[in-house]
């Protein structure tokens, strides 16, 4: 420390009042800032990326089999899907607020959104065990598996095996912001967060939407096939 | 000072967005379930268009890149560029593998060969 203040000793009074979280090598906390930033953005990019091969494979099959799609997706319940396009919508709007708070030094209402947030994302997970149980308890698999009665066409098992990663992968993107959530409420809680120092709130915030936008494809691609 | 640039997006926005998320969503599922007779070929446009809008409102405003440095926007908009020749590529090949050129199972160099050497052969 000493010598970074030796050698930009314009910036000797910012160093007086070094901030615990300000880690040394970085300029300032403003720059310490836009660096997590945009290694977040690159992050959501590679996951933009991840989910974009689904997309294709998705793309590619429904091409090939609109007809199948067409009856398969039938299966799915459209109410539960859409439950739950408004739950995660309800949920990236929760955080949204966290971090407004956080931003404003509210902790209260910022530990307070970040807990909604995980709550919702738990109804989220919840609405989805029903319904891959009910997938399940019609003996409705991925793939080769398939073995449902009342859909019996050439390649539907295709369709699932699309749904099922598709969705899968979703939520378990879904457990892990959950997780994230959970451990930034519990250092909100203990006063982790100030209007000087909020980047944890707000990268885990962007995860999360991200994890929203996934979903907000899904929901038509997958449930409301006309 | 350490915030001085960032942007505190104002309550009543965030709630507009959601609102308007919403609303998108409830016309998504109406549509995608509607019969819409002689335009039913716009049912994938349309669920597409609506759920692109959902997510540029999610972008801007969530997650607040209307007003955030350009070099995140940059970052995202080029995994979506890769995204976008992904998806363009794999689907051109699959849907018109064979109409241009003569790339099908025979050699490529085969006829040509044969109408080469045919005029100079002839006299």
């Amino acid at each position: 420390m000493a010598g970074a203040s030796e050698a930009v000793p314009g910036q000797a009074e910012a160093h007086v009042h070094h901030p615990p979280y300000l880690q040394h090598h970085f300029v300032s906390a403003e720059q310490q800032f836009d660096a997590a930033k945009l290694g977040m953005w690159i992050f959501l990019a590679t996951e933009i990326l991840l989910f974009s091969g689904m997309f294709v494979a998705y793309a590619i099959y429904r091409v090939w089999h609109p007809e199948v799609f067409q009856a398969a997706s039938k299966l799915l319940d459209w109410r539960l899907g859409g439950l739950n396009t408004l739950v995660l919508l309800a949920s990236s709007y929760t955080v949204a607020l966290a971090v407004h708070y956080a931003q404003l030094g509210d902790q209260k209402r910022l530990v307070r959104n970040l807990w909604l947030t995980v709550v919702l994302a738990g109804v989220f997970m919840v609405v989805k065990y029903f319904e891959y149980s009910e997938k399940f308890h019609h003996h409705i698999f991925p793939g080769g598996n398939y073995a449902y009665e009342g859909l019996q066409i050439p390649y539907v098992g295709q369709f699932f095996s699309i749904y099922f990663v598709m969705t899968g992968i979703h939520g378990l993107h879904v457990l892990v912001g959950m997780g994230i959530l959970a451990w930034i409420a519990m250092r909100a809680q203990r006063g982790h967060f100030s209007p000087e120092y909020y980047t944890p709130v707000e990268i885990s915030a962007l995860y999360w939407h991200l994890v929203d936008i996934i979903w907000i494809f899904l929901f038509p691609l997958l449930y409301l096939i006309h | 000072m350490a915030h001085a640039t960032h942007h505190i997006i104002p309550r009543p926005l965030l709630l507009k967005v959601f609102l308007a998320l919403v609303a998108l969503t409830i016309i998504t599922a109406l549509t995608g379930q509607a019969d819409l007779g002689a335009f039913n070929f716009m049912h994938v446009p349309l669920a597409i268009g609506i759920a692109v809008i959902k997510a540029t409102l999610v972008v801007l405003f969530f997650m607040g890149l209307k007003y955030d440095r350009p070099i995140n926007a940059l970052a995202f908009i080029i995994g979506l560029l890769m995204v976008g020749v992904f998806l363009t590529f794999t689907l051109l090949d699959m849907l018109y593998r064979g109409d241009i050129g003569n790339l099908d199972a025979q050699p490529i160099r085969g006829p040509q060969i044969e109408q080469v050497e045919a005029p100079s052969g002839s006299p």
